[in-house]
């Protein structure tokens, strides 16, 4: 009986302990001894905001962000940010890229059943911004990470990447929309759940 | 020492109960549910909570590059389900029940004549206006006639979409799917990266 009962007492312990652990995804951002930031995990099923494309074939054959950019965010920042406006220390948002398929045309676009436009091909790099107010603020608050612009895998770690590279655009055009272009991004424009 | 273990036992009860929700979810999900919901005609509810789903891709066909008129305009956003796309990725086909959502949206403001403007990251096309949704839904005894899949129509216009949508006819969607994509369950896997290659975060 006493043998029963400490199983039993195991048992429901590693239920309550398996129950209560976190979920991918569900964490905040992780930085290394030397403040590089970790590659996040499991971002493709947080909240998609929009998808911009700046494809090569508009941009001289090398877009600074080939191609399409998706962006991702957790679906608690993104309720937070529709409700007040900023964003929560500790938000991160991520932008991973992916080429589009080659065709025919100058512009680089393809002909489908769907009509002309451009059609996701190959996934094509991932950066990443992180809302941390002692961390970064020399840059309002924001940190900018690239972990590459290129087929998968992407790099592991990212340490910050200079002013010059990303913060001093989002300084001159989106500071007072706490450094995010919203206006791309119906989610974040419409607060619209 | 029986009394201390059967005091011990009945506490840990309470945090397993209070537990319960979250580890039934999970447990849920190794057996999809359907979240398709149809009324006595037929017709399909408009699904809620889709952009909160796994994007897989956005395909874009702007006006501009389509007689002023895309038959889907323009970016066409693609979600489905975690649960459904963990199948999908390990089995190669989609289960029963699994739904897509397909939602347009407008480009923003165009200032060249293929629809594309500028933008400190580059020319290209940003996303305006939402501007409509597309849904199928893989049901093998509904949709026997159509490879297993039905096809709905909730407008191709800005919010409010329709509550209620019937089942396009075969000419409307089924057709183009059964002609082009039949081999790889209706679905045009190669146009979304991580239906097509997989997803190695997973």
């Amino acid at each position: 009986m006493m043998t029963y009962l400490m199983r039993l007492a195991v048992v429901i312990l590693l239920m309550a302990a398996t129950a209560g652990s976190p979920q991918p995804g569900d964490k905040e951002p992780v930085f290394a001894k030397d403040g590089s930031l970790v590659l996040p995990s499991g971002f493709r099923s947080w909240v998609f905001i929009g998808g911009p494309i700046t494809p090569n074939g508009l941009n001289d054959g090398g877009a600074p962000f080939p191609e399409f950019h998706s962006v991702y965010i957790e679906r608690e920042n993104l309720r937070y940010y529709q409700k007040n406006g900023k964003f929560p220390e500790g938000t991160v948002l991520v932008k991973e890229l992916s080429l589009t398929q080659v065709g025919k045309h100058p512009d680089g676009s393809l002909d489908s059943a769907s009509g002309r436009g451009y059609f996701p091909s190959t996934l094509n790099g991932l950066d990443v911004m992180v809302k941390d107010s002692k961390r970064f603020a020399e840059t309002n608050n924001w940190g900018f990470f690239t972990f590459g612009h290129h087929a998968e895998p992407y790099e592991t770690a990212a340490k910050e990447s200079s002013i010059s590279q990303c913060a001093y655009c989002h300084i001159a055009h989106v500071a007072k929309t706490d450094m995010v272009w919203v206006q791309y991004y119906p989610l974040l424009r419409s607060k619209i759940d | 020492m029986r009394k201390v273990l059967l005091v011990v036992i009945l506490g840990l009860g309470v945090v397993a109960v209070s537990s319960l929700p979250r580890y039934a979810r999970r447990v849920a999900a190794d057996t999809p549910q359907s979240t398709a919901v149809f009324d006595s005609q037929g017709r399909l509810k408009r699904p809620e909570g889709y952009r909160h789903w796994v994007f897989v891709g956005a395909p874009l066909t702007p006006n501009a590059l389509n007689n002023g008129k895309a038959n889907f305009p323009e970016f066409h956003h693609v979600y489905v389900e975690e649960k459904n796309l963990d199948v999908y990725l390990k089995t190669g086909s989609f289960p029963e029940g699994t739904v897509f959502v397909k939602e347009l949206t407008r480009v923003l403001n165009p200032t060249f004549p293929d629809g594309s403007r500028t933008e400190p990251s580059g020319r290209g096309y940003f996303n305006g206006e939402f501007n409509g949704m597309d849904v199928t839904v893989k049901d093998s005894k509904r949709f026997a006639a159509t490879n297993n899949w039905g096809f709905f129509n909730f407008g191709h216009h800005t919010l409010p979409y329709s509550d209620w949508a019937k089942e396009a006819s075969v000419a409307e969607c089924a057709s183009c799917h059964i002609a082009f994509v039949a081999k790889t369950d209706m679905t045009w896997i190669q146009f979304y990266p991580i239906l097509r290659d997989g997803d190695i975060t997973k």
